[in-house]
């Protein structure tokens, strides 16, 4: 449905996107994740048709975003980061302007905007001046707004910004069952968003992809690491032996060997516990001495860290 | 071009106006501007609607930027052009909707006029081809700061600036006229050619000059193109 490849926005000299490239198979939801300023909202509005990029292809449905623009605008609901709300009009004025802009059929523009209030539980609102909303409402309306020409496409920046944990989840909820009819991007810093609504993750960094994958693999990579760092004093070349013939294990490497009689292992395991116990009953068995055992590599997380602790605590 | 989404844009900014301080600000300051010289035209006993208009429109010049300066700028600063931006809109479709709605709130504006007429009709025997080019004339003139003041908003999300900058454009505008009668020869027609003021002149005498109008019609073409390349270029 939609389809990035190698997208490049920059700004004087600093590329802003850095060859970008991922898809988004039709009916799923990807999480854009990354800290402020890593490049998800440039590339959003890349997506979006705000923004022109400076090389690289996007397509939407189909459509060229250089190219055919007004198809891909048919296509696509956009929440950008500020909610494009105007606070002078009440939100059934709001609803009704947009509803023309985006060229909502006029007979069919009071129940779309009823419907949509309905979905977002703004039904109350109507009537209300959207400057004299709260900020979590504002989202909401902001929303509304995407979701109001029923579009195939959406592309959420930040949809949970600056609501409550009730909000939070409410909103969850409902990106959600808007899955599987439409397609979904959204963007995101908060690692527990992406495993709660996303089925496929993109982690961009100053620009950059750093990593891509579905959800599960990456929860898997985050949780039980396969790869076990293991430091034992013992005679290298025998152990080293022996833990490859362990059962759950494919593979083991010499990191260092024997200082102070202690050498140290990398064994890939098959990530089970059962897999570990056999490590450490094998070297029990052959009266060696276990220094360490401990998980490694996991590159994900490492990122995750680096992210995560520049944004503190989200 | 669809006239129901440059209609959608044009109710937005009218709505705007009514629902903030700057437009009755901006109809205070008219309302009281031309009813005081209809109030010397009366003390005068003169049945013309001439002084109106020709001391109004100095007056209309710095009134002007109060309508325009937020058209784009607002957009800008607030987050909202993004919604208008991934829209299926034109860029066209967008600075004509703008602009149609400053226009019809000075419609607005300008139809309370419509009452002096009625009084000079009543109570004398106006000259009504004179009344009808000064409307002409008050228009077009009106019209074109607009489409000035438009422009100048599509270059900076600063309304204050905005502002100030369309008042300098249109008063340089305005007295290069005098500056060119200092200057001789071809140098100084130039300059009254392109003054507002040397324009405006004729049809407050009564008089629709061709010249004057196609004046007034590419000033007014002019901020709207411009205004389009301005907007077409943020996007890259």
């Amino acid at each position: 449905m939609i389809e990035v490849k190698d997208l490049v926005k920059t700004y004087g000299p600093l590329a802003a996107v850095d060859r970008v490239t991922f898809s988004v198979p039709e009916g799923t939801i990807l999480g854009l994740l990354g800290p402020n300023g890593a490049g998800k909202t440039t590339t959003m509005r890349i997506l979006t048709t705000s923004l022109a990029p400076s090389g690289g292809k996007a397509t939407v449905a189909g459509f060229d975003v250089v190219d055919q623009p007004q198809e891909v605008r048919k296509k696509i609901g956009y929440l950008p980061e500020i909610p494009p709300i105007y606070g002078d009009m009440t939100v059934v004025n709001y609803l009704r302007f947009v509803a023309d802009i985006k060229e909502i059929p006029e007979e069919k523009k009071a129940n779309r905007v009823g419907e949509v209030l309905e979905m977002l539980s703004l039904d109350d609102m109507g009537k209300r001046l959207i400057g004299h909303l709260s900020l979590g409402y504002r989202q909401r309306v902001g929303l509304a707004q995407a979701l109001l020409h029923d579009p195939e496409v959406l592309v959420l920046d930040e949809p949970t910004r600056g609501l409550d944990p009730k909000q939070i989840l409410e909103i969850r909820k409902l990106i959600k069952s808007l899955k599987g009819k439409r397609t979904i991007v959204l963007s995101t810093h908060i690692l527990p968003e992406v495993s709660a609504t996303c089925d496929d993750v993109v982690i961009i960094h100053q620009g950059k992809v750093v990593a891509a994958d579905s959800v599960e693999a990456l929860s898997q990579r985050l949780s039980g690491s396969k790869t076990l760092e293991i430091e034992v004093k013992g005679p290298v070349a025998e152990v080293g032996k022996a833990l490859e013939r362990t059962e759950g294990v494919s593979g083991v490497k010499i990191l260092s060997k024997e200082t102070k009689g202690i050498s140290r292992f990398e064994a890939t395991t098959d990530g089970s516990n059962e897999a570990r116990e056999a490590l450490f009953n094998c070297i029990v068995k052959n009266k060696w001495v276990l220094y360490q055992m401990t998980p490694v590599g996991m590159s994900l997380e490492d990122v995750f860290m680096k992210l995560t602790t520049k944004e503190g605590a989200a | 071009m669809s006239g129901r989404k440059i209609w959608a844009i044009a109710k937005k900014e009218i709505g705007y106006y009514f629902s903030s301080p700057i437009g009755y600000i901006v109809l205070t300051a008219f309302f009281f501007a031309t009813g005081f010289f209809f109030w010397l035209i009366l003390k005068g006993g003169q049945a013309s609607m001439v002084p109106v208009f020709s001391n109004t429109i100095v007056i209309l010049l710095f009134l002007s930027p109060g309508i325009t300066m937020r058209l784009w700028s607002e957009e800008e600063k607030s987050g909202t052009a993004e919604l208008l931006k991934t829209s299926p809109l034109t860029i066209w479709e967008i600075v004509l909707g703008k602009y149609l709605g400053a226009c019809t709130f000075f419609a607005a504006m300008l139809g309370s006029t419509l009452i002096y007429l009625a009084i000079i009709a009543a109570t004398g025997n106006p000259d009504y081809g004179i009344v009808f080019a000064n409307y002409v004339g008050y228009i077009m003139a009106s019209i074109a700061f607009f489409s000035i003041g438009l422009l100048v908003s599509t270059m900076t999300e600063n309304q204050i600036v905005a502002m100030v900058v369309t008042w300098v454009v249109l008063l340089t505008f305005w007295v290069i006229g005098a500056a060119g009668d200092q200057v001789p020869g071809e140098m100084g027609d130039f300059l009254k050619n392109i003054s507002i003021y040397k324009h405006i002149d004729d049809f407050f005498k009564g008089v629709i000059g061709l010249n004057h109008v196609l004046y007034f019609a590419s000033l007014i073409f002019l901020g709207l193109f411009l205004s389009v390349k301005v907007l077409e270029s943020k996007r890259s």
